[in-house]
């Protein structure tokens, strides 16, 4: 398996990255101790970002000859065994966060919180089989790209909403208070993160709706209530209900940013646990 | 007085609260729904449904907040409008399966295992195509690839437009969708004559999919007048598990092993056999394929209305992003001053 040594290349750059980060932010909440507990950007704290941008970045290209080198190899792309649909996820979620970290500094500390996350695929592809797989036929349609891509930004959403859940809960203990003194109040990142929730909601939707379709022409019919679709149904729920609820009510910033997390919990179960725990993923397909 | 009557009740109806229990009343009809059990009930999906349904009519025309929004509006009709087209999807829809063998036309009296909505509709008896070959791809160790099955549709001016379709490709015919599925095998057609010469037919006996059930290519069958018939296949389809292999009718041979009555006979195509009450003579070997059959005439309005539902959903947080500033500029700019003043302690804290 050829595309093994570049897997490895490209965890390494991760785990390189989640490294520099800590350090990062545990040299930022020194520098606060030591001028009492009042902080500030430093130069060496940019220089510490631009050195986690750029490790996240190496590993997204080395991730991203990964799949090239595997997909060459086997003829089809990552969308059937575990091993496969980790390595994709790992490209698409670093891909999509390594974007936002360039873009929306604010995000540049939820680090601490998104890459031990990503740390969990991570881990876990290191230690299943990188079995090759068969492409099932019902997979040659275009409609499946348009379900995956769809699937790809609504969890990285929920990813980027969820770091920033984690740093606004973080922030009740008195040591991560002082690591994350340099954010903005938690009412600017409360509606940051729902943002993301909403665009979440917007790729969920689009992504049922793909699935759908592709559905229909794999197997005669949109939907059958299968482990997968159920599961993906009460996802958009959940989602939905929490959004519907923030909109509404007055809801606790805390609470809200345990939704936030429930909701990719739960995104998390339905994209790496359901399609394996059940018999088949989509009824007569693999 | 009326209408403040009226009004009162439609805000009780459009209740956010209610919207919320009626998302949970949902979710947990999805939960018991889960792969299709027996013993749950439809309504634990149509209740919820319909509250859910009531609660958002009730929104659209009371609420504002839904009502004065082009993009919320959009997507609260949208998503009205999928409950009341999966409602007539499903009084509307038809499914079934059907076995057609190579060079035979479809008849709706093939249709098996139907199950339809009280509403169904269609125009079945307008199908017309007749099954050619087809072939399908098999990679080493017998795992099944692509599919090319070739159908002849009439044209409506007496000629014939052939099309192959497969897996991810149905065919589609009067509204009604024919898929292949893995259910695919060989029928040697017989014909069969009787003592007397009264009664002669010719059909064909279905053996069990293949290669599926390689190992039992067995059927029986009764002719009029006649005793039972058990039938063995002994095929030479070229089959080798090892190799990658494309299956193909046309290139398949077959020896048919005959047993009436404990009496065993081996036919080649072109070969007959006396036996009591009649002569059986098998003709030549084919292939059936199996469809499933599915009909839904909501299918592109459900689509079109779930995109629709998306857009209006996405203008509306593209709107109501644009007019509520974030604030992150500012929180930018005192991230970016502190950079070279410490943070003053009122701002410090969570």
């Amino acid at each position: 398996m050829t595309e093994l040594p570049w897997l490895y290349a490209g965890l390494a750059a991760y785990a390189l990255a989640v490294l520099v980060a800590f350090v990062g932010v545990g040299r930022l909440g020194a520098t606060m101790a030591t001028v009492g507990g009042v902080g500030s950007i430093s130069e060496s704290q940019r220089n510490n970002e631009r050195l986690v941008l750029s490790l996240m970045a190496t590993s997204v290209i080395l991730l991203t000859i990964t799949l090239a080198d595997r997909w060459l190899r086997i003829g089809h792309g990552p969308f059937v065994n575990l091993f496969e649909l980790l390595i994709s996820q790992l490209f698409s979620l670093g891909l999509v966060y390594t974007i936002a970290y360039w873009l929306i500094p604010v995000l540049r500390t939820t680090s601490v919180v998104v890459l031990p996350l990503m740390g969990v695929l991570a881990v876990w592809v290191l230690v299943i089989e990188p079995s090759d797989s068969v492409f099932p036929p019902t997979y040659h349609n275009p409609w499946l790209w348009a379900h995956v891509g769809f699937g790809k930004f609504f969890l990285a959403f929920c990813l980027i909403g969820t770091g920033l859940a984690g740093v606004m809960l973080l922030r009740s203990y008195a040591f991560f208070s002082k690591l994350f003194r340099h954010l903005p109040d938690n009412v600017i990142l409360d509606k940051l993160a729902w943002r993301f929730m909403l665009l979440a909601l917007v790729f969920d939707s689009l992504m049922l709706c793909a699935g759908a379709v592709w559905a229909q022409d794999a197997w005669g019919r949109y939907w059958a209530w299968d482990a997968l679709e159920t599961s993906s149904f009460l996802n958009w729920l959940l989602l939905g209900a929490s959004i519907h609820a923030r909109t509404t009510y007055n809801v606790p910033i805390r609470l809200g940013a345990v939704l936030i997390i429930s909701v990719l919990v739960f995104a998390f179960v339905t994209y790496f646990g359901t399609p394996f725990y059940s018999e088949a993923a989509h009824k007569g397909v693999i | 007085m009326r209408i403040t009557a009226i009004s009162g009740v439609l805000r009780r109806l459009a209740s956010t609260r209610l919207t919320l229990l009626w998302m949970l009343l949902l979710a947990l009809g999805a939960a018991l729904s889960y792969d299709n059990p027996e013993d749950t009930s439809i309504w634990v999906l149509i209740v919820p449904m319909l509250l859910l349904a009531v609660n958002l009519i009730a929104a659209i025309i009371s609420n504002p907040r839904i009502n004065r929004r082009g993009g919320l509006l959009v997507f609260h009709l949208g998503l009205l409008s999928i409950v009341v087209l999966a409602a007539i999807g499903r009084l509307t829809h038809m499914d079934g399966r059907v076995e057609i063998i190579s060079g035979a036309a479809f008849s709706p009296e093939l249709v098996t295992d139907v199950h339809s909505g009280p509403w169904h509709n269609g125009a079945l008896a307008d199908v017309s195509f007749v099954q050619g070959p087809f072939t399908v791809e098999y990679r080493p160790q017998i795992m099944r690839g692509l599919t090319h099955s070739q159908v002849a549709l009439s044209d409506n001016e007496g000629g014939w437009r052939e099309v192959v379709v497969g897996d991810d490709r149905p065919l589609l015919v009067e509204g009604y969708r024919f898929y292949t599925t893995f259910n695919k095998g060989f029928a040697p057609i017989l014909s069969w004559t009787s003592q007397n010469g009264r009664v002669t037919e010719t059909g064909a006996v279905h053996m069990p999919s293949y290669p599926l059930f390689d190992f039992k290519q067995s059927n029986s069958w009764t002719p009029q007048g006649g005793d039972e018939i058990k039938f063995w296949l002994q095929l030479e389809a070229g089959l080798t598990a090892e190799e990658a292999w494309v299956l193909d009718g046309r290139h398949a041979t077959g020896t048919l092993v005959v047993n009436v009555s404990g009496v065993r006979t081996e036919l080649l195509p072109g070969q007959r056999v006396e036996m009591a009450g009649g002569t059986l003579r098998y003709e030549q070997l084919t292939t059936w394929m199996g469809y499933k059959l599915f009909y839904d005439p909501t299918l592109q309005w459900m689509f079109l209305a779930a995109f629709i539902t998306i857009g209006g959903l996405s203008a509306h947080f593209w709107r109501k992003l644009a007019a509520e500033p974030l604030g992150l500029d500012d929180a930018l700019r005192h991230e970016k001053r502190h950079a070279k003043k410490p943070l003053p302690a009122s701002r410090s804290a969570a």
